[in-house]
């Protein structure tokens, strides 16, 4: 038996499906899309039941990519019930959805949810009444606690099993909408499409001209999928795809035209439909909704107050952040050292294994310097992304995030961004990798990709700290701090420039909509923050870790061969004198440019690599950063920062930039977006200052 | 007098009369609940011209200045009267 999950955001759909599937959940991708799929077999009675956990969506337009994945589901694989979650605090939009799944599915569960919040807010909701007026089982739950969680699985087990599918009452239309109805239902009723469609949804869906009418999909087998093992970063996820097999129009054409021309157009019908649903829920409300204290103030109407105020919300808002910024990526730095240390312990300890078994002194060095030095300075990250992962969790369950896009929604207008990408762009000063990873909850999939793209151009937290420790060397006291601040402007100021850039180059002409729910706070469940943080932080390590070990690999390679050569003969000692062409024009040396070509593993290791070449033994990066003062001009060494702050996303930023874009073109895009800007700026910078006499 | 959602002050209410403009946005606002009848509450705006906080049947939503400029509404406490549906 196939049963899916559907409902709003933030109505506690994942918490009822962690709940029912426990560890036993399949998380990957949709087909095509990056939204994420998740699903979980599950027994009960004797019944294998596979549970679906689909996108939370308002709607079953085709206004968003969660919207698209889920209609298409019901439309394709038909599940044997839905089960509708609905949150009682806000039941009149709730219900809109509800009306819509009706039209299409059958077999339909409610499950209450929130019954306790909307008590709070002195909302009575008569579940029975409820049924009564739908026609349609409703259990109440109260997901957050676990109770009557078992009892909605209970009762969709039971509406599946039923013989004959139960008649829900039909949205009664205005006349005027309902005779046109009839009338196409009536070209439509013997067409091979009414086999496959509801009949009443598929002649409203034609009156509004939706385009999947009319397209018959054929799944492609498995076995059949070419690409699938040839894309190793992204999880194969949905294990059904799809395909256009044709496209014909449906009969009606002369009917549609006709009733435009009594202006009852595609728009008009939308309205006239989705208003006539608004309306049939108005009327049967006050039959199962008692508002005992409609002014009643609600925790969120007090927390708001201060949260959202436009004195104080952006006060607050920098203290929330900075917290989780210092949790995730200052707090978290021991973890991280620990990380480095076991890898470099390991590395030991398999190399004492390998001198006992005589092995060759090269493949000791590989081990000990290329794959475990290489992929323990990744792995260093991951208990700093876990944490980012785990408050990002929290923030999003708790309903900050959406406050925080409010907040952020001006500055992001400037820049022809939604409110949304300000969460991802802020995340960047952390690691771009979760930044990167944030803008999965942007809608529109050309500001997702702009946002996606200009995130690389924030320096994280690596970044700072080697640019950090290069201005101390180089601008002593409050020079320094001046310097730090006018590189962050640039940042931002660049950041602003190529997202206005992107949207010419994407051809984003539509201003995004924002138009968001802020929806009631509420304490997330433990399991909630700790599942999609191990989910997400795992996915990363699975998909980043051949990349890794293989970049480490050629570092190691190109970094020792020939052997027994000084630094600057080896091969990527030479690649780096070969660059030096390019760096020319900057005033960099071939070390600067051998650094920055290796940074682009993991950028903190600028500095070490600089440190080798200037031959300085010490490992702290002040005495590395001094080393270089002999070397440059404070002048130079600015353009290094700026460079330095720009040229490349880290490979993991790459990877991660792939893997959610699923185009090859616009990685590489971004990557050589970032190379030219670097080099251009750095230009400007370098001969601009010279210009003006500055050393 | 009509005006649009954008010009009402923190605290008033108001009635959605028509949305202007049609596509996605539009397709948008109604399954967020926004369909000509519904009563509204700007509850705050965000400072420097930034987003608007409004109620509507019983929840909050987050709308720029820019989508609420297409929102033409009428006061509340005047009588609602029902227009045909073809005109809206």
């Amino acid at each position: 038996m196939k049963i899916a999950l559907m409902g709003n955001p933030n109505v506690g759909k994942s918490t009822v499906f962690n709940v029912l599937t426990g560890s036993n959940q399949q998380v990957g991708n949709w087909a095509g899309k990056t939204v994420e799929r998740k699903s979980g077999i599950i027994h009960r009675a004797n019944e294998e039941i596979e549970l679906i956990d689909l996108p939370g969506t308002y709607s079953l337009t085709a206004y968003s990519q969660e919207e698209i994945v889920t209609r298409e589901y019901i439309l394709r694989e038909k599940p044997d019930v839905v089960m509708a979650m609905v949150d009682a605090s806000n039941i009149e939009r709730n219900l809109y959805l509800v009306l819509q799944i009706l039209e299409l599915a059958p077999r339909v569960v409610i499950g209450l949810n929130m019954m306790d919040l909307a008590k709070t807010a002195g909302i009575t909701i008569h579940s029975n009444k409820l049924a009564l007026a739908l026609n349609v089982p409703v259990v109440e739950i109260i997901a957050a606690k676990g109770q009557g969680i078992e009892e909605f699985l209970t009762e969709a087990i039971r509406v599946g099993k039923l013989k004959k599918d139960p008649i829900a009452d039909d949205v009664p239309y205005p006349e005027e909408l309902e005779n046109r109805i009839q009338a196409m239902e009536r070209l439509l009723s013997d067409t091979i499409w009414a086999t496959k469609y509801p009949l009443r949804w598929l002649a409203i869906k034609r009156l509004e001209q939706d385009p999947e009418i009319g397209q018959t999909w054929k799944s492609i087998p498995q076995t059949n999928q070419r690409n699938r093992s040839t894309d190793p970063c992204c999880d194969p996820g949905d294990p059904v795809k799809y395909e256009l097999q044709e496209s014909v129009s449906l009969p009606g054409e002369a009917l549609l035209q006709a009733y435009e021309a009594e202006g009852w157009s595609k728009d008009h019908f939308e309205m006239a439909v989705a208003d006539a649903k608004y309306q049939y829920i108005s009327k049967i409300l006050p039959e199962f909704r008692v508002n005992e204290n409609p002014v009643k103030r609600t925790w969120t109407d007090k927390l708001d107050e201060w949260i959202l105020s436009p004195f104080w919300g952006y006060p607050i808002m920098v203290i929330i952040l900075s917290l989780v910024f210092w949790f995730s990526f200052v707090a978290s730095a021991p973890l991280g050292g620990a990380v480095s240390e076991a890898m470099a312990w390991a590395a030991d300890v398999i190399v004492v294994i390998m001198q006992w078994g005589q092995m060759p002194e090269v493949i000791q060095s590989l081990v000990r310097d290329g794959i475990f030095a290489g992929v323990g300075a990744v792995l260093a990250f991951v208990p700093q992304i876990a944490i980012f992962f785990a408050f990002f969790s929290l923030m999003q369950d708790s309903g900050y995030l959406a406050r925080a896009a409010f907040l952020g929604d001006r500055f992001m207008q400037l820049m022809g961004l939604h409110g949304k990408s300000f969460f991802s762009l802020v995340s960047g000063f952390g690691c771009n990798v979760p930044g990167i990873m944030a803008t999965r909850t942007l809608e529109d999939p050309k500001d997702r990709l702009i946002t996606m793209l200009i995130n690389p151009l924030i320096p994280c937290v690596p970044r700072l700290g080697v640019m950090s420790a290069v201005v101390a060397a180089f601008f002593p006291g409050s020079r320094g701090a001046f310097i730090m601040v006018s590189l962050l402007l640039l940042s931002m100021l660049l950041v602003m420039f190529s997202a206005l850039f992107l949207r010419r180059v994407v051809r984003q002409k539509e201003r995004s909509a924002f138009v968001m729910e802020l929806p009631l706070y509420h304490v997330p469940t433990m399991r909630n923050v700790l599942l999609p943080t191990w989910q997400k932080t795992y996915s990363f390590l699975k998909r980043a870790w051949t990349f890794i070990l293989v970049a480490s690999i050629v570092v190691w390679v190109l970094s020792s061969y020939p052997q027994g050569v000084p630094m600057n003969e080896t091969w990527a000692g030479k690649m780096g004198g070969w660059l030096a062409f390019i760096g020319q024009p900057l005033g960099f040396d071939w070390r600067i440019m051998v650094a920055i070509v290796f940074g682009f593993t993991a950028k903190e290791t600028t500095l070490s690599t600089l440190g080798i070449l200037y031959g300085v033994a010490a490992d702290a990066s002040q005495s590395i950063a001094q080393a270089m003062t002999g070397a440059m001009t404070p002048l130079g060494a600015y353009t290094f920062l700026v460079v330095y702050m720009l040229y490349i996303p880290c490979l993991a930023s790459v990877v991660t930039t792939y893997k959610e874009s699923r185009s090859l073109g616009w990685t590489s895009f971004g990557v050589a977006y970032n190379l030219i800007l670097s080099f251009i700026i750095g230009w400007l910078i370098f001969h601009g200052g010279q210009l003006f006499g500055f050393q | 007098m009509d005006r649009f959602l954008q010009d009402l002050k923190p605290g008033e209410r108001a009635r959605v009369e028509r949305i202007e403009g049609g596509g996605a946005l539009r397709r948008r606002m109604m399954d967020m609940g926004i369909v000509p009848g519904v009563e509204l509450e700007v509850v705050r705006c965000a400072p420097l011209g930034g987003p608007l906080q409004i109620r509507l049947k019983g929840y909050y939503l987050a709308m720029r200045r820019g989508e609420c400029a297409r929102i033409m509404v009428c006061a509340s406490n005047r009588e609602y009267s029902e227009p045909s549906l073809a005109s809206r």
